[in-house]
């Protein structure tokens, strides 16, 4: 038989061992071909936006890489470790290594390059779909016919060309380091033998549990006013980042062995099938493959988190324009609000126009502040709030009282109010003490007059008059009195905002809500599609490794199963304790990477938005879905070992 | 009364173009109580006989019924349920998971029957106590000698008392010293406990230990000795020279 007919016979007969790798490089070949091409896509540059839209593709796109070349060298080390033996014989009747690994290599080349191309062509498919996707999410709404692009091909074909060139590279290390007697044992080599619990491991178990217990009280305190500065609160995010890394390795290398054994001393040696069969994967696998785990979950952990708050500050769009722009319309310069008026009365288009006069004024507010805030750096004696008459709001409030409103949920963490106390408000030559008597939540004047989240201050008209007399005119802001315009019929909003768009009043101080949250949205959306399409590679790769780990495990515990039937255990017994075992390999890693982004994202959600509970828990329950899919194909790939074991 | 009456079993691997035929009409009575053993030549066929009395292969022809019960007609789950309340296995290589402990493997047929877990106890230590592997329960297989391996699988085989015992080969990979220590302990269970035992082996001393030889030739059964009333070494000499005649592969000269 020549080399070639051997190579080929070879390829016929290894197909259904490399199915697994065939598939994952045609997925992450197909991944990043569908990524880039739209990013040299034309009809992108709109979604796109800016420079700085395009940046953040061209970093995710290196990222890609990263993420892709990680899980095909890992794969590919997977499979090298399988065909051991086969090497082994090659050696046996005197080729040598340089034969083998030409062997080796053209049939990667058959097999790699035939992906490669099969993976393209799935690429540009789903780049259709992908465009889809982002189009709808971004609200970017001409949808342009994507274009095969050249520039995409060659950059694809030249990345993968570099992974296959590395792969290659590892497979040439992995054959010249072996003899012909470790080949045919490589696989029991690689998990280490079943030994006795010993103090060490308590000890590692208990401090990794500590650990990360440990940084999720952290992270619960992180943005309570507990540390100030912003060194302490930079030194604190990298404790927890620390506690929380290492404490998931020294769970995965200790703890979840003493917790089974706890349970499993308790049995008296009387286990049932379950616990049979999940004993050996958790007590010694997990163990062995400890930090593969803990740069699965570390990375989920973030995949998630990521997605959370970028979902978040997604979903709070809406909310958070009605903190910037409280009315359709809002306008800081009066001839800019008068100039629309006019053009809208010209049109016949029904509107309602409130205009608040608004004045600046020092307070001291130290009374009615929770006390844990005082540090902060807030001047509570002197703070700078705004100040509106009861007339504008409609309310009635009398001479000696003052109601806040709008306080931006940010902000409240940082320095929450008592329900009462005493205000004293600051005038030229003399203060006035007021009696504080509660906090509204509504927003009645933009972002710019409360300095980005203060509450306005609403007080009897004739203070608000007395004030306005007396107020310091070195603290005022360029306009005082804030116009905003809603529309009687909601249906002429898209007419009104062309037209404000047309008339080009659009600035910082004078805005559109429509015009904003479009343009919210179109940035927020392309951050969310690249997060989301990294988070979706990653979650597929990672699930991809725990499930040849798990093919790998079920092949060496064949024997086993094989035993276990003799004994007179059925089938049905058998997949049962299956289903448990791999509860706990795909479950553990899930939950843990859930919960360690749990607290990530409570920690700091505020920042990003509104919403905490509904967007987190779909992006938590979306990837939980996907990932335990990998799970069922694993007990799927079980139940064929089983039936065969006998 | 007898436990295990096979009638004219043929047993044949391959397809129709390429057929082997293994068993040609093996037929075998065994009475409860006894200590049979079923020697032959590698190749003979005796490996393939166990499995296919043990149920965990399925002849091509003729019946067997053990306690009275025909398994040959029984589907895969009856199978299993039978076999793990009425049989019991010991094997050459052991069989033990390596990732149980000695009791914990010993305990495992009684976790499929359900066993209460008192009685569980109590049989593992009078098993264990007869086996002189009280010491060695908390020990990993990997942590211990073949011969103590192999008497914990027996230990297996016995704590569900079934109502036969299958055991192939079983000191095929042990030293003669360990060999013997469990024939001994084997005969012992046999008389104390009436286990009928059923022992696949290719050596004369360990089928010496028996009350009856069974021996097979080409997938028929060639002869029987019977120990009778003999001492153990007159048997094995009985045995030996029975072995001569059968003579393994004949010179085709």
């Amino acid at each position: 038989m020549s080399v070639n007919q051997l190579i080929f016979r070879n390829l016929k007969k290894n197909i259904k061992h490399y199915f697994l790798y065939v598939f994952a490089l045609i997925f992450s070949v197909s991944l990043y071909f569908s990524f880039v091409t739209l990013q040299y896509d034309p009809s992108m540059d709109e979604a796109k936006g800016s420079i700085k839209g395009a940046a953040a593709m061209q970093a995710a796109s290196v990222l890609l890489v990263a993420i892709v070349s990680i899980f095909l060298v890992y794969a590919n080390t997977i499979f090298i470790k399988r065909r051991g033996k086969e090497i082994g014989l090659f050696q046996l009747i005197g080729m040598t290594k340089n034969r083998i690994f030409r062997i080796l290599s053209a049939e990667n080349l058959l097999l790699y390059f035939g992906s490669l191309f099969i993976g393209i062509f799935i690429g540009f498919s789903f780049s259709k779909l992908f465009l889809m996707i982002l189009i709808h999410i971004t609200g970017v709404s001409d949808i342009a016919t994507l274009q095969f692009s050249s520039e995409a091909f060659i950059q694809t074909l030249l990345v993968f060309m570099v992974i296959y060139l590395v792969i290659m590279f590892i497979n040439f290390i992995f054959i010249k380091k072996q003899t012909i007697l470790s080949l045919f044992q490589v696989t029991s080599s690689t998990e280490n033998t079943i030994k006795k619990i010993s103090i060490w491991e308590i000890v590692i178990g208990i401090t990794g549990m500590i650990a990360i217990i440990a940084g999720y009280y952290i992270s619960t305190k992180l943005f309570d006013g507990a540390f100030t500065s912003i060194n302490e609160l930079a030194f604190a995010m990298i404790a927890i980042l620390m506690l929380v890394i290492i404490g998931t390795y020294f769970f995965y290398k200790g703890s979840i062995t003493i917790v089974a054994n706890i349970n499993r001393k308790r049995k008296q040696g009387y286990l049932n099938i379950n616990e049979v069969l999940s004993l050996s994967s958790i007590m010694f696998r997990m163990k062995s493959n400890s930090i593969l785990l803990t740069i699965i979950t570390t990375v989920s952990a973030l995949a998630i988190g990521f997605l959370s708050l970028v979902y978040i500050s997604y979903y709070s769009i809406e909310k958070t324009s009605e903190e910037r722009v409280p009315n359709q319309f809002a306008f800081q310069d009066e001839k800019k609000a008068n100039l629309f008026i006019e053009e809208l009365t010209k049109k016949e288009i029904d509107f309602s126009k409130i205009a608040i006069p608004i004045i600046q004024v020092e307070m001291n507010i130290e009374d009615i502040l929770l006390s844990k805030v005082k540090e902060a750096n807030f001047e509570v004696k002197n703070q700078i709030l705004p100040v509106i008459s009861e007339k504008s709001m409609g309310v009635n409030i009398s001479e000696n009282e003052v109601l806040f409103t709008g306080y931006s949920t940010t902000l409240e963490k940082f320095m929450s109010f008592k329900d009462d106390g005493e205000v004293i408000v600051q005038t030229k030559d003399k203060s006035t003490s007021l009696t504080y008597i509660g906090l509204k939540n509504d927003i009645v004047i933009p972002f710019k007059y409360t300095a980005g989240g203060l509450p306005t201050v609403i007080v009897d008209d004739r203070l608000f008059e007395e004030l306005n007399n007396n107020k310091k005119e070195k603290i005022q802001l360029a306009s005082s009195v804030y116009t905003g315009i809603d529309l009687k019929d909601n249906d002429d909003i898209v007419a009104a905002d062309d037209l404000f768009n047309s008339l080009k009043l659009e600035d910082l101080n004078n805005e559109s809500r429509l015009s904003y949250v479009r343009n919210q949205m179109s940035i927020m959306g392309l951050i969310m599609f690249i997060v989301g399409f990294l988070g979706l590679t990653f979650l597929i790769t990672s699930g991809c490794i725990l499930y040849f780990k798990q093919m790998g495990e079920g092949e060496e515990e064949k024997y086993n199963y094989t035993i276990l039937r003799k004994l007179g255990f059925t089938e049905e017994d058998l997949i049962r304790g299956i289903r448990g075992k791999q509860l706990f390999n795909f479950g553990i890693p899930l939950v843990i990477g859930l919960l360690h982004s749990y607290f990530a994202v409570r920690s700091g959600w505020f920042f990003f938005g509104t919403e905490l509970w509904t967007p987190m828990i779909i992006v938590m329950g979306l990837y939980a879905l996907l990932y335990s899919i990998f799970g069922m194909l694993s007990v799927a790939y079980y139940k064929k070992l089983i039936g065969e074991s006998l | 009364m007898s436990i295990l009456v096979a009638s004219k079993i043929h047993k044949s691997y391959g397809n129709k173009f390429n057929r082997q035929e293994v068993l040609k009409g093996v037929d075998l009575t065994v009475q409860k109580g006894e200590f049979v053993s079923i020697m032959g030549a590698s190749g003979s066929g005796k490996t393939t006989l166990l499995n296919v009395l043990s149920s965990i292969d399925r002849v091509s022809g003729g019946t067997i019924h053990i306690d009275g019960k025909e398994i040959t007609g029984l589907k895969e789950k009856q199978l299993a349920e039978f076999r793990k309340n009425n049989l019991g296995f010991i094997f050459q290589d052991y069989n033990l998971l390596d990732t149980l402990t000695v009791k914990e493997n010993i305990l495992l047929p009684l976790s499929i029957t359900k066993t209460p877990k008192s009685e569980a106890h109590n049989r593992f230590s009078k098993i264990a106590k007869e086996l002189g592997i009280e010491e060695l329960q908390d020990k990993y297989p990997n942590e211990i000698s073949g011969g103590q391996k192999q008497r914990t699988s027996a230990a297996r085989a016995f704590i569900h008392e079934p109502s036969i015992i299958f055991a192939d080969e079983p000191t095929g990979a042990l030293d003669s010293k360990s060999a013997s220590d469990l024939l001994n302990k084997l005969s012992q269970l046999n008389v104390d406990r009436n286990t009928t035992i059923v022992m696949v082996t290719h050596d004369p001393v360990a089928a010496s230990y028996c009350h009856r030889v069974v021996f097979i030739k080409d997938g028929q059964i060639f002869t029987q000795l019977n120990k009778g009333e003999q001492n153990r070494q007159d048997f094995f000499q009985d045995i030996m020279k029975t072995q001569g005649i059968l003579g393994g592969v004949h010179d085709e000269r």
